[in-house]
């Protein structure tokens, strides 16, 4: 593959994820010009540059779809879920072939084939129907608008609801449509008298009105619009609905309802045109502003800056070594401007969470296919950005997260209208910034996970004992641990167990944490909390037996000063120290890791809130506070996994950055297996 | 399976105690001399700790201890030979190796080097992939990839840990 096909397989990715992100809107949104405008033309672009730069196939089926989205645009045909779908399965099978590094075996593909062949047969039937109804497409500009419409159908005929008569089914196709109450009002002899069908729904009263046609001598059916979005937000409107049972609703009471729900909806719509506008203008001018820039060059740029930082380090301290006035304000100076360097530098890395978003919507969308569940996705603060990479390291774990959330979370329609919630589940996605953090916050409506279910799982595989009675918060990150499913089947789409474990490990690896809340039949909420910049650590600067360690201060609790026989406790069983009157276990690095010749006459004792477990690190003496720039220390040190990397310090020397987390892990397992190893 | 052609081939040969090795340039980027170690806790004996190498960090290897022979004394003359060498995934793994002595570079056809297969049963673990006699000194040409690939160095610790 030559360069410039590189260049094209690189674009033509970007330009799939933006495909993508067009039919999904489109999808949702048939009659909308716009996103149909833009997979045309996104289309064109790939046609075009596949056919350029040799990608003969992938040009040929790009061509098929560009005619099939051609005359939808020119109104010969009406754009459908079949297309939708034909057209992201073809493109998903591009995207895989892209994967392959050679060109002769992306050419000679069978795989296109078939979705080639799809297209033309679709095409085909699409020109055989093209002449016959053109009119349709008009009718409806506004057809991506939520409204709320109360229809009353009454038969003039004489029909029992379990009768085998049309106008039964097609009560229930129309009570499909969207969130919607049927009431169903009998005549003494439990014939029907006529329905009340509530709904909130993207399709116009002509659509509605269109179901009846076949049955309009039959019965009579008269068509309200109550509001112009969804009724059902209105939380009374569905309380009164509900406690109905079967009789007439009253207007004057849904009348008090719509005036309600119409006060909030118009300051809504203007907060949400607002808000609309203003991204609206944001996204234009910075979208203007884009160049392309390969990740090496932006590596090595913050490589050098690191370098720079570490450079400024050491002449602030040689300045003042040197008790140079002159010398000392430039070093100031140039402190100033390293660490503003920095932080810009740090922001080329980053990229909007929104990448992510389209990927999710996709993934939202093929699931609740498959499943059979009803779910839309939201997603809020698209635009906070994080660096490029720990975007591709979350994105599996997310993916993982947000099939639970639809597998194991949101329940069938069936279930959650029986249970009085909109049949649609929602799975949200909502990212912000806070401090040095990102996080991300992914949750749904559904039932919640089953603290029994958990602890029963948990007993099973002996992970509590019976008489344990941990706390919710408890109960609920036992769903990281690796071999607990609580689904109990198996599903095809999650289930296995293998997934919340590695969630959390590559959650850990980016030195985050993890939260879940859930409540029971209202939902579950897991909050990801992951450091700005992998290579920027804000720490404790620490000596033990002259080796300097790095104490992370986002775990740090609080620091204390005891005389060093406190903590030499060679014989002795007790491990803790009284620290702020409270017990604490404390773990010293110089008894673990050096040894105890001419030890220091006191220790310092930092305490770490680790996994929720406070416990102390000794160390002989903290040196003070300092934000640097961290080093992986390379493969060859993969085992030593509580030192997560090293920094480079003023006068040259390195420092080892400590893992909090990893230290207590890896210090309880060799107390295990020193135990193992004396026993034998 | 002798292979005679004029092509010459460059090495890096280097002491260890009395005898003599040589390692293929390609991998070698640069000799540098023993500066401050920090040692990383919980390690394997042979890997010594990180050095920092004009602001890069740098493991740091002992060469004798990693082929099973004893450790050795630090001197003026020890040196860091800073190998890079390719791994499996296409990631590149750069380590420092410390060894008594760093000598010359040589340069040898493959006419001058014998190949043995009694080394396969050496007393240590060092993969010897043939011998030279270089001016009157024995010198032994090893495999750099086999001694310090991480595969191994991963297995290695696993088996310590």
């Amino acid at each position: 593959m030559d360069s410039n096909q590189k260049r094209f397989v690189e674009d033509a990715l970007d330009l799939l994820n933006e495909l993508d992100e067009g039919l999904m809107q489109l999808e949702s949104n048939p009659q909308a010009t716009a996103p149909l405008e833009q997979v045309f033309r996104t289309m064109h672009t790939i046609k075009g540059g596949a056919n350029m730069f040799g990608f003969e196939n992938i040009g040929e089926l790009a061509h098929q779809l560009e005619t099939l989205y051609d005359m939808v645009r020119q109104g010969k045909m009406q754009i459908t879920d079949g297309l939708i779908s034909l057209t992201l399965h073809a493109f998903d099978k591009v995207r895989d072939l892209l994967k392959e590094k050679d060109v002769a075996r992306i050419n000679n593909a069978e795989v296109l084939k078939d979705h080639l062949t799809s297209a033309v047969n679709f095409l085909k039937v699409a020109e055989s129907e093209s002449s016959a109804d053109i009119s349709q497409t008009t009718n409806a500009k506004n057809k991506d608008e939520l409204a709320t419409f109360c229809l009353r159908i009454s038969p003039t005929i004489n029909i029992t609801e379990d009768g085998n008569h049309p106008l039964v089914f097609i009560v229930q196709d129309i009570s499909a449509l969207g969130t919607s109450k049927v009431i169903l009002i009998q005549k003494p002899s439990r014939e029907v008298d006529h329905w009340e069908v509530f709904i909130t729904t993207t399709a116009p009263q002509s659509e509605l009105e269109s179901y009846f046609i076949f049955v309009e001598n039959e019965c009579v059916v008269s068509y309200f619009k109550l509001t112009p979005c969804d009724l059902f937000e209105q939380p009374e409107f569905s309380e009164y609905l509900n406690s109905l049972d079967n009789l007439p609703a009253d207007p004057t009471k849904i009348a008090t309802f719509v005036a309600l729900r119409l006060a909030t909806y118009h300051q809504q719509k203007d907060e949400d045109e607002e808000i609309a506008e203003i991204g609206n203008t944001k996204k234009r001018s910075v979208s203007d502003s884009y160049i392309k820039v390969s990740k090496r060059k932006v590596d090595d740029l913050l490589n050098w800056i690191s370098e720079l930082i570490i450079l400024q380090a050491q002449l602030a301290t040689t300045a003042s070594s040197i008790q140079s006035t002159a010398l000392n304000d430039v070093a100031e100076q140039l402190e100033m401007i390293t660490g503003r360097l920095r932080d810009t530098s740090l922001e080329i890395g980053l990229v909007p969470v929104e990448t992510l978003v389209t990927k999710f919507k996709r993934l939202v969308r093929d699931l609740s296919k498959q499943l059979n569940k009803k779910v839309n996705f939201l997603s809020e603060g698209a635009d906070t950005e994080m660096d490029k990479d720990v975007i591709e390291m979350m994105a599996d774990p997310m993916v993982h997260i947000i099939r639970n959330s639809i597998d194991h979370g949101i329940e069938p329609a069936v279930e959650r209208k029986a249970i009085g919630k909109s049949e649609h589940g929602t799975v949200k996605l909502k990212a912000f910034n806070s401090s040095s953090y990102v996080n991300i916050i992914i949750s749904d409506d559904g039932k919640g996970i089953s603290r029994e279910n958990v602890l029963q799982k948990a007993l099973e595989k002996k992970l509590i004992s019976p008489n344990e009675n941990p706390s919710n918060e408890d109960v609920f990150n036992l769903i990281f641990h690796p071999g607990l499913s609580t689904a109990s089947q198996v599903s095809d789409v999650s289930g296995r167990g293998v997934g919340m474990d590695v969630v959390k490990q590559r959650i850990d690896e980016l030195r985050g944490s993890v939260a879940v809340k859930s409540i029971a039949g209202k939902g579950t909420a897991i909050h990801i909390k992951l450091p700005l910049s992998r290579s920027i650590i804000e720490g404790l600067l620490v000596n033990v037996a002259e080796t300097r360690y790095v104490v992370p201060l986002n775990v740090i609790e609080r620091i204390d000063r005891i005389p060093y026989a406190e903590i030499h406790r060679e014989d002795k069983v007790d491990k803790t120290v009284i620290v702020n009157e409270e017990p604490l276990p404390v773990l010293s690095l110089r008894q673990r890791f050096h040894n105890d010749v001419n030890p220091p006459k006191t220790a310092d004792i930092i305490s770490v809130l680790v996994n929720g477990i406070k416990k102390g690190i000794a160390v002989d003496r903290i040196e003070g506070k300092m934000q640097t720039v961290m080093k992986p220390l390379g493969d060859v040190y993969k085992q030593q996994d509580f030192i997560s990397g090293s920094t480079i310090l003023g006068n040259g020397t390195l420092a080892l950055v400590l893992d909090p987390a990893r230290l207590f892990l890896s210090t309880s397992h060799k107390e295990f297996s020193d135990k193992y190893e004396k026993s034998n | 399976m002798k292979n005679q052609t004029n092509e010459t081939h460059a090495f890096l040969t280097f002491s260890l105690g009395a005898e003599q090795f040589a390692i293929s340039v390609d991998s070698v980027q640069e000799i540098v001399e023993l500066e401050q170690v920090t040692k990383v806790p919980n390690a394997p004996q042979y890997m010594l700790g990180i050095i920092n190498l004009r602001g890069k960090v740098l493991p740091l290897l002992d060469t004798r201890l990693k082929l099973g022979l004893s450790k050795a004394e630090i001197t003026k003359r020890s040196r860091i030979m800073v190998i890079e060498l390719e791994t499996t995934d296409d990631k590149n793994l750069q380590v420092g190796a410390l060894v008594d002595v760093a000598k010359e570079v040589i340069e040898l056809s493959s006419a001058d080097i014998q190949r043995s297969l009694d080394f396969e049963n050496y007393e240590t673990d060092a993969p010897i992939t043939g011998i030279v006699n270089n001016h009157g000194n024995i010198t032994m040409i090893m495999d750099v990839t086999k001694i310090f690939s991480t595969a191994e160095i991963v297995q290695l610790n696993h088996s310590l840990n």
